[in-house]
């Protein structure tokens, strides 16, 4: 697989006059969202002030959600041709740059039942994504996306609203044995918030989780994650130290909280960003490094999943 | 109600909740013990076939397979305490590895399918074997921490429960070196 370096290389010099056009096209569309931004705002305000004296205060935070609401629906608008190029003339050749082999469908995610089969996270009453990836590497199915998962609430007066599950990026890989239990690795945030004693409690007595709390014997494991299981033995099987020193790094390496579980013959991995990945920004230069670099590491670090666990060494036998 | 009748309720409830505790802390462990024992077992079928398929070739070391041999007709004489088990099982282990290292200097050996499909099945049960020490590890630690920590103490002394031995891992095993990669390396 290409370094990051080398794919960075591939980003200013093979695709510079691609980026040169599409950054005139986002000063341009930069300038347009601001002009009708403003415009919106004036109008917005105008019609809050002289209805002012009828309004109570329900009427005030509707019309404020409403003003955000449409405010986004006008941007997603304004941003949507070049949002459609940016994806296909930079995040398309540097997937394809990584391995030829990978398909890109920008409109698609990874389907919800998988999100639900992972056991990761509870299941969402309103799930969403995009920027699908499918492909192989060393000959191991991966596939990935953007996703956003909700869950629906509802208050007194019947009002719906949503809170995020999860959001990120969703990763699935197959692997070469087939589990009978299900085993799930979550970040350790019962511990980090309430310290050892507490957290430990909470950690196994946890009702909304199946499955029994695994203790692992690598310390360091379990200051980060804690696991859930059916089977004692076989989450064990699974996370050898070796897998589990590969976990720490893949969390290191991510920066964000990685959740990763075992199931069937498929490894599930959801690495949480809390923002829509591979999404222009049209406020920042796309020649800038960092933005550059951030859409590129995202990448490296999804397909590199394979590598960082040895899938492809077998490092699970395909017999027995 | 009277306060000592809650009083009596509430310690009552306490000294059942330690006594249940301590039961499924020792049934853990017999459990994890007993999947250990299938994979031991397994281990030991797989014995005499190794020895009679790398015997023909290992001259200088027919030692290690006669003690190998041995040991597992010591593991398979019935009503061995699970002390004996387990110092058993750490003589195997280290035995194995000696053959299996040793496979290496026989290149007929390493093109054998009987002997490479031995050492498939025996690396399997390696990393089975290793998974359900680990467990028991866990679950003898935790009934340990029960017996010996203050109040589930009184109570396990109380049942007459005493210590459990952990399975001792080699070294090898916890930096996960196993059988396996032994060879392919």
């Amino acid at each position: 697989m290409k370094s990051v370096s080398e794919l960075t290389d591939f980003y200013y010099k093979k695709l510079h006059p691609t980026l040169k056009d599409l950054e005139q096209d986002r000063k341009k569309v930069k300038k347009r969202v601001i002009t009708i931004g403003v415009i919106y705002t004036l109008i917005a305000a105008l019609l809050f002030f002289s209805l002012f004296e009828y309004m109570n205060i329900e009427f005030i935070i509707f019309s404020l959600v409403g003003y955000v609401a449409l405010g986004g629906i006008v941007y997603r608008f304004l941003i949507s041709d070049y949002r459609n190029h940016f994806k296909e003339k930079v995040i398309r050749p540097l997937i394809e740059e990584i391995d030829n082999s990978f398909r890109y469908i920008p409109d698609l995610h990874v389907a919800s039942e998988y999100f639900n089969r992972s056991f990761l996270f509870p299941s969402p009453d309103r799930y969403s994504g995009n920027d699908l990836v499918k492909g192989k590497i060393d000959g191991v199915d991966l596939t990935f996306s953007d996703v956003h998962a909700e869950k629906e609430h509802r208050d007194s007066k019947g009002r719906r609203s949503y809170s995020t599950i999860f959001k990120g990026l969703f990763i699935i890989s197959d692997f070469h044995k087939n589990f009978n239990g299900k085993t799930v690795v979550l970040p350790d945030t019962a511990q980090s918030t309430f310290g050892d004693l507490v957290g430990s409690f909470l950690q196994a007595n946890n009702f909304s989780r199946s499955g029994d709390l695994v203790k692992m014997d690598s310390p360091e494991f379990e200051k980060e994650f804690v696991v859930y299981g059916s089977d004692q033995i076989e989450a064990r099987y699974i996370l050898t130290h070796t897998l589990m020193e590969k976990i720490l790094h893949y969390r290191k390496h991510s920066g964000h909280p990685v959740y990763v579980s075992f199931r069937g013959r498929n490894i599930y991995m959801a690495i949480e960003y809390n923002k829509d990945l591979f999404e222009p920004s049209i406020f920042n230069s796309l020649l800038d490094y960092k933005i550059a670099m951030e859409y590129i590491k995202t990448l490296h670090l999804s397909i590199g999943i394979v590598e960082e666990l040895k899938l492809n060494q077998k490092l699970w036998s395909k017999h027995g | 109600m009277s306060t000592p009748v809650i009083i009596a309720i509430v310690i009552g409830i306490i000294l059942v909740l330690m006594y249940n505790s301590l039961v499924s802390k020792k049934n853990q462990v017999e459990n994890i013990f007993a999947s250990i024992d299938t994979q031991l077992k397994k281990r030991y079928d797989l014995i005499p076939n190794l020895v009679a398929s790398v015997g023909k070739y290992m001259e200088h070391e027919k030692s290690i397979l006669q003690e190998v041999t041995k040991l597992r007709a010591e593991a398979n004489k019935p009503n061995i305490s699970d002390e004996n088990k387990i110092h058993l099982d750490a003589k195997v282990t280290s035995a194995l590895g000696s053959i299996m290292v040793a496979v290496e200097n026989y290149p007929e050996l390493k093109a054998n399918t009987n002997v490479m499909h031995l050492q498939h099945s025996l690396n399997e049960v390696e990393e089975q074997i290793s998974a359900a020490r680990r467990a028991y590890n866990q679950a003898v630690t935790d009934y340990n921490n029960a017996i010996e920590m203050i109040p589930t103490n009184f109570m396990a002394s109380a049942m007459s429960y005493t210590r459990k031995e952990v399975f001792e891992i080699p070294d090898t095993q916890r930096e996960n070196v196993n059988v396996k990669e032994l060879f392919n390396s």
